[in-house]
């Protein structure tokens, strides 16, 4: 091996080196436009669309014990419509349902919207599409509170009905939960934001104040 | 192989064999990077872990950005380890693709090889997927940017209700339970790697796991050298209130990441995917229809003396050595076919030449070699090139008009040594191998064997009756004409000065093997 092809050998491995550092942080751009970012992200429980009924004495004596319920209730969730506007013009518009096959877990959202930086007026509408039950059904917490009385007041039959103590109550109080935790019928924002290049803006759900709010970051 | 290559693959192979030759120049084939990417891969994930285990310690799920920050203001050790950590994973994932296209081109990627090419596939996803999590253990808008891709294609899969992407939205702080998943996944998927890599070369026998000494030093080397001269530095902090303009890619391993920024997640993964399964299917893709793949060497169990030599050194433990069956006391050789890639090694050990390929044992490479100094246009006294089709064959016209009579053969690690005593002492000038670089042996151990057969008397040796002297091997590949050139001038000269060959009347060859003890196999 000649003394030429030795530096010629150590000279382009020198050069992979280099190559190899250069290509291990090369500048990538991320995002080119001066666009501003909407970001749409919130998790709510959706309201449940159901139907209820009153289960009679003789139903309930056909049951297994742990299966008695004086209301039983089927149904699903509802869905919803978000529709993000900036002045006026519609960004997005989606119909948004509860997650798993079933729809009736916690529904989500998450959306990045790309929008013209400056000032903006926004509007998001997140809407229920299903209507509530009707007054014709029996209301589940109603029915169970006067079960709860009836147990309470007529403990002998209670005894004979098989339906277990407590069990009225405890599920009104869960129905009268997941009511008060279900996303409203209608939520609303609207707002006039500055926004800079590349700023990101995020409308979330607020779950404790039950209303959308527009975050951003410190100046 | 070679006549019935695909174009891509033909140009493929030219395109390596050229810049194996340029690299055999400048560095010498011990020394070739190109033939020892397999073995460099593993030194540098050896690397890998030493720094890693390294920077384990310093790093912080509670506090990912700020510990690695600390790291990297080191100006000492940290920002060192930091750096060769980082640039010895690319230069993995160098290695690793030059190896795979080194693998491609030679159509070594089919066949019997198929579990070799798809775990070495496997273990390049889990390098890029490994090299993924670190780069969001970082957290710098880098990281970042590879985890809102990450997510966005993750939650295009109907499998998880809430978008992974919230996690990143700002609504709340990132917990320090997404960063130990990472931590996690960064530690247990070079375990996956490593259990890949035995997959890898587990139908190998001896194989070859790391270069020659000096190349890893001079790979630890250069890999410390280069985090010394060119110091890694922090990307900003990340806010989730502010997209970056630009970020500081490591491009080895976010090639991908503007072309699937371009498209929808759902797009990016399909596409992901489908390139993943193209490679994994390369060993079906690559295989041209209607060609068989090649017959797996048979016994002839008449001739087999149980001397275990075809066993030893088959490189792919595709031979093993069973009680015999027919009353004879020894053992009897028996190819697994699964396992055979029809390389002929076998033919070259067998000294009784009852082992080899359909057509290529050693009894019909002699009757070839007959046949090819009966031909009538040949003269007596010429030099004999012995080439490999797949390297100095391929330039065998050259050789000729050097004056010597070019012999090709499958593979000079299959030629059985009864061929050169045979050409020797029917009066040719000399016989002249010209084999393959040993690390370019497509049948790995080829050139290796021929050489300890020609000339350490290894079993099925050159017999003591050849005279030596006429006897040559030497190395050069399929773009190396002027080194085979070369070697064929001093080989002419040295024959020269022995005078005139003389040619036996009547040459009978022996089939003598000798068992080999079992404690004695290397």
């Amino acid at each position: 091996m000649s003394v030429l092809e030795r530096v010629g050998g150590v000279a382009i491995a020198g050069s992979a080196a280099i190559a190899i550092a250069w290509v291990s942080v090369a500048p990538m751009r991320l995002y080119e436009s001066p666009d501003a970012v909407v970001r749409v992200s919130l998790g709510a429980r959706p309201e449940r669309i159901e139907t209820c009924r009153e289960v009679s004495d003789e139903e309930l004596e056909t049951l297994q014990p742990q299966m008695r319920q004086r209301v039983v209730c089927e149904g699903t969730t509802a869905r919803y419509r978000l529709e993000v506007r900036r002045g006026g013009a519609l960004l997005a518009s989606q119909e948004v349902r509860g997650g798993g096959l079933r729809h009736d877990r916690q529904l989500y959202v998450y959306l990045e919207l790309r929008v013209r930086s400056g000032q903006s007026s926004l509007d998001v509408r997140f809407v229920r599409l299903d209507s509530a039950p009707t007054p014709r059904e029996p209301e589940p917490e109603r029915v169970a509170e006067r079960e709860a009385e009836r147990e309470e007041h007529d403990v002998d039959n209670r005894a004979q009905r098989g339906v277990i103590p407590g069990r009225a109550r405890r599920e009104a109080e869960e129905s009268r939960r997941g009511r008060a935790e279900a996303v409203p019928a209608l939520l609303h924002l609207r707002t006039n934001v500055t926004l800079s290049p590349r700023e990101v803006v995020l409308v979330t759900y607020d779950a404790d104040e039950r209303r959308l709010v527009a975050v951003r970051g410190k100046p | 192989m070679a006549l019935t290559a695909r174009p891509i693959t033909r140009l493929a192979l030219r395109a390596l064999t050229a810049a194996d030759a340029t690299c055999n120049r400048l560095y010498g084939w011990r020394f070739n990077p190109l033939y020892q990417s397999g073995t460099i891969v593993l030194v540098l994930l050896l690397i890998l872990l030493g720094t890693g285990l390294w920077l384990i310690f310093f790093y912080r799920v509670g506090e990912p950005y700020a510990s690695v920050a600390r790291i990297t203001a080191d100006p000492w050790i940290g920002n060192w380890m930091r750096g060769a950590h980082r640039y010895a994973s690319d230069a993995a994932v160098l290695a690793t693709l030059v190896h795979a296209f080194r693998m491609f081109a030679q159509g070594r990627s089919w066949g019997p090889r198929t579990l070799a090419w798809v775990t070495g596939v496997v273990v390049l996803a889990l390098l890029f997927v490994c090299g993924w999590t670190g780069y969001v253990m970082v957290w710098d808008t880098f990281g970042e940017a590879l985890a809102r891709e990450g997510a966005r294609m993750l939650d295009t899969l109907p499998v998880l209700s809430e978008p992974t992407s919230r996690a990143f939205a700002g609504e709340r702080p990132i917990p320090s339970v997404f960063f130990f998943i990472m931590l996690f996944a960064h530690v247990g998927l070079p375990l996956g790697m490593l259990l890949g890599l035995w997959l890898h070369v587990s139908r190998l026998a001896r194989p070859a796991l790391l270069p020659p000494r000096p190349l890893v030093w001079t790979l630890v080397f250069a890999t410390v050298a280069l985090a010394i001269v060119r110091p890694i530095g922090m990307a900003p902090d990340v806010s989730p209130f502010r997209v970056p303009e630009m970020v500081n890619a490591d491009l080895f391993f976010a090639f991908w990441l503007p072309l699937s920024r371009s498209m929808n997640g759902a797009a990016a993964l399909t596409g992901a995917a489908v390139t993943l399964l193209a490679l994994l299917a390369v060993p079906v893709l690559s295989r041209r229809r209607g060609i068989a793949a090649p017959a797996p060497s048979m016994v002839d169990e008449s001739l087999c003396t149980g001397c275990r030599q075809c066993s030893i050194d088959c490189p792919f433990e595709a031979i093993v050595m069973l009680p015999r069956t027919d009353g004879r006391a020894d053992e009897v050789a028996r190819v697994t076919p699964d396992r055979c890639v029809s390389c002929g090694i076998c033919a070259g050990s067998c000294a009784p030449m009852g082992v080899g390929p359909p057509g290529r044992t050693g009894r019909d490479q002699l009757s070839r070699a007959r046949a090819f100094l009966d031909r009538p246009e040949r003269q007596s006294g010429e030099i004999v090139a012995v080439c490999c089709e797949r390297g100095c064959a391929r330039y065998g016209s050259s050789l000729e008009a050097d004056g010597a009579a070019v012999y090709s053969v499958d593979c000079a690690g299959s030629l059985h040594t009864s061929v050169i005593e045979m050409l020797v002492r029917r009066g040719e000038g000399g016989v002249l191998v010209l084999a393959c670089p040993p690390r370019d042996c497509w049948n790995r151990e080829g050139p290796r064997w021929l050489t300890e057969r020609v000339y350490h008397d290894r079993e099925a040796e050159l017999q003591a009756r050849v005279d030596r002297r006429r006897v040559s091997v030497a190395y050069a590949n399929a773009s190396e004409p002027r080194a085979a050139r070369q070697a064929l001038r001093e080989f002419a000269a040295q024959v020269a000065a022995l005078g005139g060959a003389v040619a036996e009347s009547a040459v009978t060859i022996e089939t003598v093997c000798e068992p080999v003890p079992a404690e004695e196999e290397r």
